[in-house]
C-alpha cells in the first residue's frame, strides 16, 4: 500500500501488484553438467527455483545441485569440477 | 324391339335350321321376352312382369338361345344404367365442380351440403343397383332352371348367379369410371377429411374428460403405446376406448354407409386412396401441430397416442363396420386392393385384424417420416438451444432409428450451416458455440460419430481459416470457471464441464477394459458388435470413430496440440499476471482437465507465494518487455523488496517487469473519490499529475519512459474517465494534458464515487502483456524467410504446398521445420502484407518490389566477381539463366549467379 504523503493536487491510495521474473546470478546461462537453462531445473526436478538450486565450487563454476552432486558421488576417488578439471570443492 | 345386329351372331346358325313354327314361337316368345324385360327394369321397383319375364326367358333358353337372352339383357342393364343412374350420380357433384378442391376454404354449409348430397347420391345408385341386381336374380334363375331341367340338377347351382352378378358388377363399375368427372375424387377427398376432423374433435374432448376422471387410463396408453409394434396390446384398454368411440358411432355408421356405397359401385380403391389421404393428411397437421416450434418436450409419444385415439379407432370402427357387411352379403368380397383393408378374420375378440396392424404401422411410420422431417429443416435452430431441445433430438434419434434416413439429415444439415452460420457474420465464438452443441447433439442421435464427421467437416473447414479461432477456443477452455459473467451464457462452463464428464466416462471405460481381459465379458462385446452406417467413410477406420470426445475434435480444428499448449499459455500466463490474489485453484483445474487431453510438458508453473507475482522466466511465454519509469515511491519499494529477496534468496536476484502487473487505484479528489483498477503504466501516467497539474506530452513521455505515441494512447483512458483534459498543440508531441480537479470543471453532474472501474492488461488491443502466438510465430519463421524467398527466386511461382513439402524435406537440421500449413500461411500472409510476396490463387510469388531489390544484390555480386576478375566460372559456381515473369507483361532477365554450395 502506498500513500502519497507530500503536497498534492490529490491524493491517490494505491495497491501495486507488481510483477518480476527472478534469476540466478551466476555467470552462465546453462549447467554444464544437464545443458539445462540455471533459470530452468535439473532433469530430475519439475519446478526450479529453491525446488533445484544452484551451487557454486571453488572454482566459481555453477551447477544445478543435483547435478552436480550426482557427479560427484559418480566419481570413485576425488571429483573434478566437470568445467575446469580442478579438484571440486563446494563454495563455503 | 328387334334382335341387335352386335348380339345375333351367337344364335344365327340355330335360326336357320329352325322350322316356321319354332320361328313364330322363338320370334313371339322374344317379343315378349323384350318388352317384358324393359318394364321390368323401367318399372320402379313393380316385380309383376317378373312371371312373364321368367316363363318368356326360359322358353327362349329352350331354343337355345341362352346367351343371347343373356346379353341383351345385361345390354338393357346397361344401356338403362348409363342413362339413368350414373348420369343422374354426377350430376349431383356437378355444382361442386369447382368448390371441392379448394383445401383452405372451410365453408361449413358448403362442407355440409356436399356431405348430404354424397350421401344421398350414393344411396340412390345403391338403391338402384340393388334393383337391377334383384332383376338380373330373376334371370339367373330362369337361366338356371333351365339348366338345372337340362343337366337333371347336375349343375352347380351358384355358378350362374354369380358370373352374372360379377359381370353386372364389372358393367357398373366401367360405365362409372368411363363418365368419372375429374373433381370426384376431390371431394371424396374433402368429405373423408371433413368427417376426419369432426371425428378428431369428438375425441379431444373425450379424452380430455377421460383425464379429468383419472389420469391411469391415459398413461396406461402411454405405457403401451412405447411398445410400438407390439399390436396385440390393443385389448382392453383399447376396447374401453372402443365403447367411447362407438357413442359416435353413428358418425362412422355414416362414413361407414359411404364406404361400403363406394365399394358397392366398384370404387374401392378410390374410397381408400381418398380415406386414406385424408388420414394421413390429418396426421400430418397432428404432427406439425403437436411438434410445432417447440423443442423442449417430446412429441413423439403423443403422436402415438392420437394414433392410437383417432385415426385407428375410426378404421377400427370403419373395418368393422364394414367387416360385418361384407361377411353376411358378400363371401368373396372380388379383388383386395394393395392397401388390403379387408378384415378377413376379424371375430370381436379383441384381436385386431391384419389389416389394422398394416395401418398401424404404416400411420406410424409415416408419423415418424413427417416429424422427422420437421426437425431435420429446423436442427439448426434445434442446435442452437441444443441443451434445451435435448427432447426434440431424442425424439429425431427414435424417428431415424425407424426410417434410416440418417443421410437426409447430413445433407440438409450441411447445407443449413453453409447459409446460416459459416458466413463472414458470424463471431468465431458463435461457430465454435454451435460446433460443440452439434456434437454434444449428434453424439446422442448417432452414438458411432459416424454422420457427426461428415456434418463436422464443413465447419472444422471453416474454422481453420479464422485467424481468431485458437484464441477462441482456449478462451472457452479456460473461461468456464473464471466467472465471466458477461460471457455468452456460460456454455464455456458447459465446455469444461463436458471436459470433466469425458474424463470421468473414460475412467469407466477404462474399468471396463479391464474386465473386457475377461473372455466371458469379450464375447459378449463381439456379439453386441454393428457395422458401421453404410454412409460411413471407408477410409477412416471404425476403431477411431468409437470415441466421440469434444476435445479431440476442438483440437482437430486446430490441427495440432502444441498450437493449443502455446496459446493456452499464453493466456493462462496473462490470466496470472492480472491476478491480484494467489488463487490460482480454477486455473489448476482447468489445467488437469486439459492434461489428459494434451501432452503436458512445459504448462508448470511457479508461483512464489510473496507479495509479488514472481515468476520464473523459463517457464513462461515470451513477456513483452518495456521499460517504464514509475514512480518515485513505488519505485523505491521495488528496489527494496529486491534487495531483501536477494538477501533471504541468496544468489538469486529479482528483474522486474514493470509494465506488467496490475494497480487497484482510488483517487482521492476534494469532491470525489474514484477506483480504478489499471495498469501500471497506467497508474504511473496518472500519478505524475499528482503535484504538476499541467504537462505537455513530449515531458510527461520522458517522465513516465515511453515513446510519446504510446503515452498518448494510453492517456486516452484517463481522458475518456473525465480526470485528464486534453488541449491540442501544434503537433503530437505538444499536446497538453491538464488535471480536471472538480467535477464542475467538465460540467458532468454526479459523483463516481465507490463506483470501480475496471481496465485490465490486454483489454485494448495490441497491449497484451505476453507476446501473442502470432508474434511468437512470427519470430520462429523469419527463420524460414530466406528458403521461401530462396525458392521463389528459382522457381518463379509455387503453390502453398509445394513450399510447405520442400521446406520439410530440406530444413531437416537445426532449425528443424516442424510448422502446419495452416501456420506457414498465415505467415506467408504476413510476408504478402509486408509487399515481400504476392500471393494468388493459392499461388506464391516474389513481389515486383522484392524481386527488384534481389536483382540488385545479384548486380552487386556480379560487379564482385567481375572486380576479382574471375574470367570462368569456378566449379563451385555457376551460371545460371532465370526468367521471371510477373504479370505477364514485364520480362525479367536475370543473369545471376548462384551458389551451389
Amino acid at each position: 500500500m502506498v500513500t502519497s504523503s507530500y503536497f498534492c493536487y490529490f491524493l491517490v491510495h494505491c495497491r501495486w501488484h507488481a510483477v518480476s521474473s527472478w534469476t540466478w546470478d551466476a555467470q552462465d546461462e546453462t549447467c554444464g553438467i544437464c545443458r539445462m537453462a540455471f533459470d530452468g531445473c535439473c532433469p530430475d526436478c519439475k519446478l526450479p527455483g529453491d525446488d533445484c538450486p544452484l551451487i557454486w565450487g571453488a572454482c566459481n563454476h555453477a551447477f544445478h545441485l543435483h547435478c552436480i552432486l550426482k557427479w560427484v558421488n559418480s566419481q570413485s576417488a576425488q571429483a573434478h569440477c566437470p568445467m575446469c578439471r580442478r579438484e571440486w570443492q563446494f563454495k563455503e | 324391339m328387334t334382335c341387335d345386329t352386335s348380339s345375333s351372331g351367337c344364335g344365327l346358325e340355330k335360326l336357320e335350321s329352325l322350322s316356321d313354327d319354332s320361328i313364330t314361337v322363338i320370334s313371339e316368345n322374344w317379343n315378349g321376352f323384350c318388352s317384358s324385360s324393359e318394364a321390368l327394369l323401367k318399372g320402379s321397383g313393380d316385380l309383376s312382369f317378373s312371371d312373364e319375364f321368367v316363363m318368356r326367358a326360359k322358353n327362349l333358353c329352350k331354343h337355345g338361345l341362352s346367351s343371347l337372352v343373356e346379353q341383351h339383357f345385361l345390354r338393357c342393364i346397361e344401356e338403362i344404367f348409363e342413362r339413368n343412374g350414373a348420369k343422374r350420380f354426377w350430376s349431383y357433384f356437378e355444382p361442386y365442380r369447382n368448390a371441392a378442391p379448394s383445401e383452405t376454404n372451410k365453408d361449413l354449409i358448403l362442407e355440409e351440403e356436399i356431405q348430404q348430397i354424397i350421401c344421398k347420391a350414393l344411396e340412390e345408385i345403391s338403391s338402384q343397383k340393388q334393383f337391377q341386381e334383384k332383376c338380373l336374380l330373376l334371370l339367373a334363375r330362369a337361366l338356371q332352371s333351365y339348366e338345372e331341367d337340362k343337366l337333371q340338377g347336375q349343375a352347380n347351382p351358384d355358378s350362374t348367379r354369380v358370373y352374372l352378378l360379377s359381370k353386372y358388377q364389372l358393367i357398373v363399375s366401367s360405365v362409372l369410371l368411363a363418365s368419372l368427372p375429374h373433381h370426384f375424387p376431390g371431394i371424396l377427398h374433402w368429405y373423408f377429411k371433413g368427417r376426419l376432423e369432426e371425428l378428431s374433435t369428438i375425441a379431444a374432448a373425450n379424452s380430455e374428460d377421460e383425464e379429468e376422471l383419472g389420469m391411469d387410463d391415459k398413461m396406461d396408453l402411454d405405457e403401451k403405446s412405447k411398445l410400438p409394434y407390439k399390436c396385440g396390446d390393443m385389448d382392453s384398454d383399447i376396447s374401453h376406448k372402443y365403447a367411447v368411440f362407438s357413442e359416435n358411432n353413428k358418425l362412422v355408421k355414416n362414413i361407414g354407409m359411404v364406404v361400403r356405397n363406394l365399394r358397392n359401385i366398384g370404387f374401392t380403391s378410390m374410397a381408400e386412396d381418398a380415406y386414406a389421404s385424408a388420414i394421413f393428411f390429418l396426421l400430418k397437421d397432428k404432427v406439425h401441430d403437436l411438434a410445432g416450434d417447440d423443442y423442449r418436450s417430446s412429441v413423439l409419444e403423443s403422436i402415438k397416442a392420437w394414433i392410437q385415439a383417432v385415426p385407428l379407432q375410426f378404421l377400427r370402427a370403419l373395418l368393422d363396420y364394414l367387416g360385418d357387411f361384407t361377411n353376411c352379403n358378400d363371401p368373396s368380397p372380388g379383388l383386395k386392393s394393395p392397401l388390403a383393408s379387408h378384415p378377413s378374420c376379424y371375430s370381436g375378440t379383441g384381436i385386431p385384424s391384419e389389416g389394422l396392424v398394416r395401418w398401424q404401422l404404416r400411420l406410424e411410420y409415416y408419423a415418424y417420416e413427417t416429424l422427422q422431417d420437421l426437425r431435420i429443416a429446423k436442427l439448426f435452430e434445434i442446435i442452437v438451444d441444443y441443451p434445451d431441445s435435448a427432447p426434440a433430438i431424442e425424439d429425431l434419434k427414435q424417428c431415424l432409428e425407424y426410417t434410416g434416413q440418417h443421410s437426409k439429415l447430413v445433407d440438409s444439415f450441411i447445407s443449413s450451416l453453409r447459409y446460416r452460420l459459416l458466413t463472414a457474420g458470424a463471431s468465431t465464438n458463435d461457430i465454435l458455440h454451435q460446433y460443440v452443441s452439434t456434437i454434444k447433439a449428434l453424439r446422442t442421435i448417432d452414438p458411432a460419430g459416424v454422420f457427426l464427421e461428415a456434418v463436422g467437416e464443413p465447419i472444422r473447414e471453416y474454422l481453420r481459416g479464422r485467424k481468431d479461432t485458437i484464441k477462441c477456443i482456449v478462451t472457452m477452455l479456460t473461461d468456464g470457471t473464471g466467472g465471466n459473467p458477461n460471457g455468452p451464457g456460460g456454455s464455456g462452463d458447459s465446455l469444461l464441464e463436458e471436459l470433466n464428464r469425458d474424463e470421468e466416462s473414460q475412467e469407466n471405460t477404462t474399468i471396463d477394459d479391464d474386465i473386457n481381459s475377461d473372455d466371458k465379458q469379450a464375447w459378449i462385446n463381439a456379439q453386441n458388435w454393428e457395422p458401421d452406417p453404410v454412409e460411413a467413410d471407408p477410409s477412416k477406420g471404425s476403431r477411431y470413430r468409437r470415441k466421440v470426445d469434444i476435445l479431440g475434435m476442438i483440437v482437430g480444428i486446430i490441427g495440432s496440440k502444441d498450437q493449443l499448449v502455446n496459446e493456452y499459455r499464453v493466456m493462462l500466463a496473462e490470466k496470472l499476471l492480472n491476478k491480484s490474489d494467489y488463487d490460482i485453484d480454477a486455473e489448476i483445474r482447468t489445467l488437469e482437465l486439459l492434461k489428459p487431453g494434451i501432452e503436458q510438458k512445459d504448462l508448470d508453473i511457479s508461483l512464489d507465494n510473496v507479495n509479488a507475482t514472481i515468476i520464473s522466466s523459463n517457464f513462461w511465454p515470451p513477456i513483452q518487455d518495456e521499460a517504464i519509469n514509475l514512480p518515485e515511491p513505488v519505485e523505491q519499494l521495488l528496489t527494496d523488496y529486491a534487495k531483501r529477496y536477494t538477501e533471504v534468496k541468496t544468489p538469486r536476484k529479482l528483474i522486474w517487469k514493470k509494465n506488467l502487473g496490475s494497480v487497484k487505484l482510488e483517487l482521492q479528489f476534494e469532491d470525489r473519490a474514484m477506483q480504478f483498477n489499471v495498469t501500471p503504466l497506467h497508474a504511473s501516467i496518472i500519478m505524475q499529475f499528482q503535484d504538476q497539474k499541467k504537462w505537455i506530452s513530449k515531458n510527461l513521455a520522458a517522465a513516465v519512459g515511453v515513446p510519446v505515441d504510446v503515452l498518448n494512447r494510453r492517456i486516452n483512458f484517463w481522458i475518456s474517465k473525465g480526470i485528464l483534459a486534453e488541449s491540442m498543440g501544434a503537433d503530437s508531441a505538444d499536446h497538453a494534458f491538464t488535471l480536471v480537479e472538480t467535477m464542475n470543471d467538465t460540467g458532468k453532474s454526479g459523483t463516481i464515487d465507490g463506483g470501480c472501474e475496471e481496465l485490465l492488461a490486454g483489454e485494448d488491443d495490441g497491449e497484451r502483456s505476453v507476446a501473442s502466438v502470432e508474434d511468437q510465430l512470427r519470430k520462429e519463421m523469419t527463420v524460414y524467410e530466406k528458403f521461401i524467398t530462396g525458392m521463389l527466386t528459382n522457381f518463379g511461382s509455387m503453390a502453398l504446398d509445394r513450399i510447405h513439402n520442400t521446406l520439410k524435406m530440406f530444413c531437416i537440421a537445426d532449425p528443424t521445420y516442424d510448422k502446419s500449413l495452416q501456420q506457414l500461411q498465415s505467415f506467408l500472409s504476413g510476408l504478402v502484407a509486408e509487399e515481400k510476396l504476392e500471393f494468388r490463387d493459392g499461388i506464391a510469388e516474389i513481389s515486383v518490389n522484392s524481386l527488384q531489390s534481389i536483382i540488385a544484390c545479384y548486380l552487386i555480386k556480379l560487379r564482385i566477381l567481375r572486380d576479382e576478375k574471375e574470367t570462368k566460372p569456378s566449379k563451385s559456381r555457376r551460371w545460371i539463366w532465370f526468367v521471371i515473369e510477373e504479370r505477364g507483361a514485364i520480362v525479367y532477365l536475370l543473369n545471376a549467379v548462384y551458389d551451389v554450395n
